[in-house]
């Protein structure tokens, strides 16, 4: 893309990436969550993609990592539905008697497991939708 | 540097987000968790935002950007705006793509520059070459085909841009 697309990228891919995280992390006060957050921080990634090119995605992007971001996120989520094993599946503990995340509701630490839920479902929305993206930028050729 | 500079500039949107959690102000819980998110984005994108841009940490820039927003750029809008119906009305046209030598140098120059051309009704910018040095504008009134400079377009805004993008 030409000077300006990627001047304005500069300035804007990190502010995506905060705003990103905003919605993610305040899944369980305000609309948003894991999923819309993850795919907003998914835009900056592929703002970059598109605006710097495939080249330079490349030299930034590490296949190995974004692999092992995307099953930590689903492991995470998998952990988190245990805790409360002892009573149920996806029981809240952490919201009945855990020792953080069980602040007055409306604050940024309630909710139980809702925040860490949230958190990994971003980062696994946006691991995969990243690495689907540039799969599909770096596909070798129109014909076979 | 450039760490400071996005961290800076992604915690400050967290504030602007997040304004309220505590009476008017912040709660300290949302302030650390911006801490931290401002941190991991500041790691991850410090290559991209270019490594000169603690530049704009400057607060004398930051003055300079709101007086050119709400003093020369807003005045500029509202004249060329005025323009436009003008020529919405009487259909009076005479569009064309002008070639505009600008004296500008570095990349956030010609960014801010062309933005400010692009806002203005009327001007867009087509497409901006630095290793010529010029600006490829779509005009709605043609008055002038080759211009010398871009005061016959973009007013004073070469100045601003100039000393805001430094």
């Amino acid at each position: 893309m030409g000077l300006i697309v990627k001047t304005t990228a500069r300035a804007t891919i990190p502010l995506i990436g905060i705003f990103g995280a905003y919605v993610v992390s305040h899944g369980h006060l305000t609309p948003g969550g894991g999923f819309q957050g993850g795919a907003t921080i998914a835009g900056a990634g592929i703002l970059f993609l598109i605006a710097f090119g495939l080249g330079e995605m490349k030299r930034r992007y590490n296949h190995h990592l974004y692999s092992a971001l995307e099953g930590l996120g689903g492991l995470v989520f998998l952990g988190a539905a245990m805790l409360g094993l002892g009573v149920a599946f996806f029981y809240n503990t952490l919201w009945h008697s855990g020792p953080v995340f069980n602040g007055q509701p409306g604050t940024l630490l309630s909710a139980g497991y809702l925040p860490v839920m949230n958190l990994v479902v971003g980062l696994k929305v946006f691991a995969g939708l990243v690495s689907a993206m540039v799969a599909i930028a770096a596909f070798r050729r129109w014909k076979e | 540097m450039s760490f400071i500079a996005v961290f800076i500039w992604s915690f400050l949107l967290w504030l602007v987000l997040t304004g309220g959690s505590k009476g008017l102000l912040w709660s300290p819980e949302e302030l650390i968790a911006g801490l931290i998110f401002s941190g991991v984005i500041a790691l991850t994108t410090k290559d991209i935002i270019g490594e000169k841009a603690s530049r704009f940490l400057n607060p004398a820039k930051w003055v300079g950007f709101v007086i050119y927003a709400i003093g020369p750029l807003f005045w500029g809008m509202v004249r060329a705006n005025l323009d436009v119906a003008y020529r919405v009305i009487t259909g009076k046209i005479k569009p064309g793509i002008v070639r505009v030598p600008v004296e500008l140098e570095n990349d956030t120059q010609y960014t801010i520059l062309s933005n400010s051309i692009t806002l203005t009704p009327g001007t867009l910018t087509v497409d901006a070459c630095p290793e010529e040095k010029a600006l490829y504008v779509h005009w709605i009134n043609v008055t002038e085909k080759e211009p010398e400079s871009s005061k016959v377009i973009a007013g004073s805004f070469e100045k601003w841009a100039r000393r805001l993008g430094r």
